[in-house]
């Protein structure tokens, strides 16, 4: 049995016995583009595909899927599902730990169908036989989801050696002027199209910071100073958060690094606090912690 | 056919770009962009499919429309100074196609867009005609095509060593008047064609209103706005009047307006928080109907243009074409 005929098998089984209503997996479109899947009946399985295409974190529908607060365009009320599956990467499953510490949702609520990984294909669809892994999979060594219920395909016994991150080392050996510039030019490209923050499973917030009615905090020009705020705050709320899972940057339109500022502060928190976002489901001690002092009664 | 050297072809926009802002598509790091060029070298000839369109050009991302002073009892309002001339060179049929229907909606309807219409009135349009069609494209499936120069003032088809000029109204004319064009015998060989199906008449986009379909697509769809941005003839906006620095004494205001869209979860929230576009779904369903028939309800031809730029650019591959192919099914 293949894996996508293994995931098809484990997405029918939870449907048909009803342990979830639902299941969120990837499907190849008509013009073999891979792309989330959402489906409720068993029947509905055959449809779901794995493959080294399967990029997107869809761990961004779980919360949406299990308030049902999304996605019904009639005014009949539906009652959202009381337990959703899910196909999860190793890093997909992070955010699970993540939003399960900051309380989306129960842990008994999500079935997670982990797969074993061996890294995501760049850009050109799968029958490219030149793609080379994505550069977040050649840097990771996380084989085996945190989070998974059921666990499909054979882990690889031996692994490479995880590349080191030479563009994250490159812009922080910029001398402060030029890295300035550096990220400042990178911002200004933005066009608050929000695409980073839609696709992003931790952008959970109701109403956005950035996108409030009032304009005290920022502004709705689509201009260089609040460019800048937006990127540079919401990287802030995502530190010790991110799990590098990259949608963000795959979804830009403009060609933004915004995974680059991402890992930055993924490290800078990992050598500061040791937290190492979504490996267990505990806040990120940047956003969650006190100092006795503050903490204090 | 009258025809231009590419070497007086290149003197004749670095000429432009000192007179005027010259637009044209410039190879920045992630892609293709039309922006503005100083010198003809900067432009990228080879170029696929801009990112954006040149929307922006005539409709910009956020612009100020008046700026308030209050002064004590007074109350000063400046308007925003009127465009500056700009030709916007390189222009695909399809951006084309798209200011055409911004002008419709913004120009020739009343009320008359102000802002836009200054910014119209000092644009020219100059097409460079596409030798083909992109992976994505289907402009010949809402009645464009590849090389077509209808909405443009002059357009340019590129033959190699020369390029084939022909001016479209009366101010492409004046702009192309002392230009050292060649007669050549012969004709412009046209571009090459794809025919592409899965649109929907008008009539199944109507009737698809009820369809359950658009709840399943909205269960994918992310409501970011991506799709609106990209596309050359969304055109929604918001209003605000937002505060600006003032020195003592004084309060200074700004009557900004952004880019909005319909796309988002916000978009339709009424006065006591009902929010009748609620679901994805239905923002979807708006968004495709508002092209094909609101639009056109309201102003004539659909507001597609055939870029195929949100089919390369949505995140979870909402793909128009597949959408609309299984609406018509439904409709037969």
């Amino acid at each position: 049995m293949s894996i996508s005929e293994a995931m098809q098998s484990a997405a029918r089984d939870v449907l048909a016995s009803g342990q979830v209503q639902r299941v969120i997996g990837y499907e190849t479109g008509p013009h073999g583009r891979v792309r989330p899947a959402i489906i409720d009946r068993p029947e509905e399985a055959e449809r779901l595909v794995w493959s080294a295409d399967c990029t997107h974190n869809l761990t961004v529908y779980l919360h949406r899927a299990l308030t049902g607060e999304n996605g019904r365009a009639s005014r009949e009320a539906v009652a959202p599902p009381a337990r959703v599956a899910i196909v999860v990467k190793p890093c997909d499953s992070r955010a699970i730990n993540v939003l399960l510490a900051e309380h989306q949702f129960s842990r008994e609520q999500v079935f997670a169908i982990g797969m074993a990984c061996e890294g995501m294909r760049q850009g050109a669809p799968a029958s490219a036989p030149e793609a080379t892994l994505q550069a977040r999979c050649l840097r990771c060594r996380e084989r085996v989801p945190v989070v998974h219920d059921v666990l499909l395909g054979e882990p690889p016994s031996a692994l490479p050696e995880a590349l080191p991150d030479e563009a994250l080392a490159h812009v922080r050996d910029l001398p402060p002027a030029e890295r300035a510039a550096f990220w400042l030019s990178q911002f200004d490209r933005c066009i608050r199209c929000y695409a980073c923050r839609q696709a992003c499973p931790m952008c959970n917030c109701p109403t956005c910071l950035f996108e409030q009615e009032d304009a005290l905090w920022v502004g709705m020009r689509i201009a260089p100073s609040e460019k800048r705020t937006f990127h540079l705050g919401r990287a802030l709320h995502l530190a010790g958060r991110c799990v590098g899972c990259n949608e963000c940057e795959r979804v830009c339109p403009m060609g933004i690094p915004i995974g680059l500022l991402n890992r930055h502060l993924a490290e800078t928190v990992e050598s500061l606090y040791g937290h190492r976002a979504g490996m267990q489901p505990v806040l990120s001690p940047v956003t969650g912690m006190l100092s006795a002092e503050e903490s204090a009664p | 056919m009258k025809t231009l050297s590419r070497e007086n072809l290149n003197l004749w926009l670095d000429g432009l770009a000192a007179q005027h802002a010259l637009i044209a598509p410039h190879l920045e790091a992630p892609g293709v962009f039309y922006r503005p060029v100083q010198r003809a070298q900067e432009i990228a000839w080879e170029a696929g499919r801009p990112v954006l369109s040149a929307k922006e050009f005539l409709f910009p991302p956020s612009e100020r429309l008046l700026k308030v002073e209050k002064r004590g009892p007074d109350v000063r309002l400046e308007a925003s100074p009127s465009a500056a001339p700009q030709v916007i060179f390189g222009l695909r049929p399809c951006d084309a196609r798209g200011i055409r229907v911004l002008d419709t909606a913004f120009v020739d309807t009343p009320p008359i867009d102000s802002r836009y219409a200054s910014r119209r009135e000092n644009t020219l349009l100059v097409g460079l005609a596409c030798r083909s069609m992109g992976a994505s494209c289907f402009c010949t499936a809402v009645g464009l095509a590849p090389d077509d120069p209808r909405d443009m003032d002059v357009m340019f088809s590129d033959r190699g060593a020369t390029l084939a000029v022909q001016a479209l109204t009366p101010r492409g004319e004046a702009l192309i008047a002392n230009l050292p064009l060649v007669e050549e015998l012969g004709e412009v060989e046209p571009a090459s064609r794809r025919e592409v199906g899965g649109l929907p008449t008008a009539e199944a986009w109507k009737e698809s209103y009820s369809d359950a379909r658009w709840a399943k697509h909205g269960e994918r769809c992310l409501s970011c706005r991506l799709c609106a941005y990209v596309c050359p003839t969304c055109r929604c906006y918001d209003v605000r009047d937002e505060a600006l620095p003032s020195p003592p004494g004084e309060a200074h205001f700004e009557r900004l307006r952004a880019w909005d869209s319909c796309m988002r979860e916000g978009y339709r929230l009424t006065a006591g928080g009902h929010n009748p576009r609620a679901a994805s779904g239905s923002r979807l369903r708006n968004r495709l109907l508002c092209k094909f028939v609101y639009y056109p309800h309201q102003y004539g031809p659909a507001a597609c243009t055939g870029c195929g730029r949100c089919l390369d650019a949505c995140p979870v591959n909402l793909d128009l074409l597949e959408i609309g192919g299984a609406l018509q099914e439904a409709a037969q």
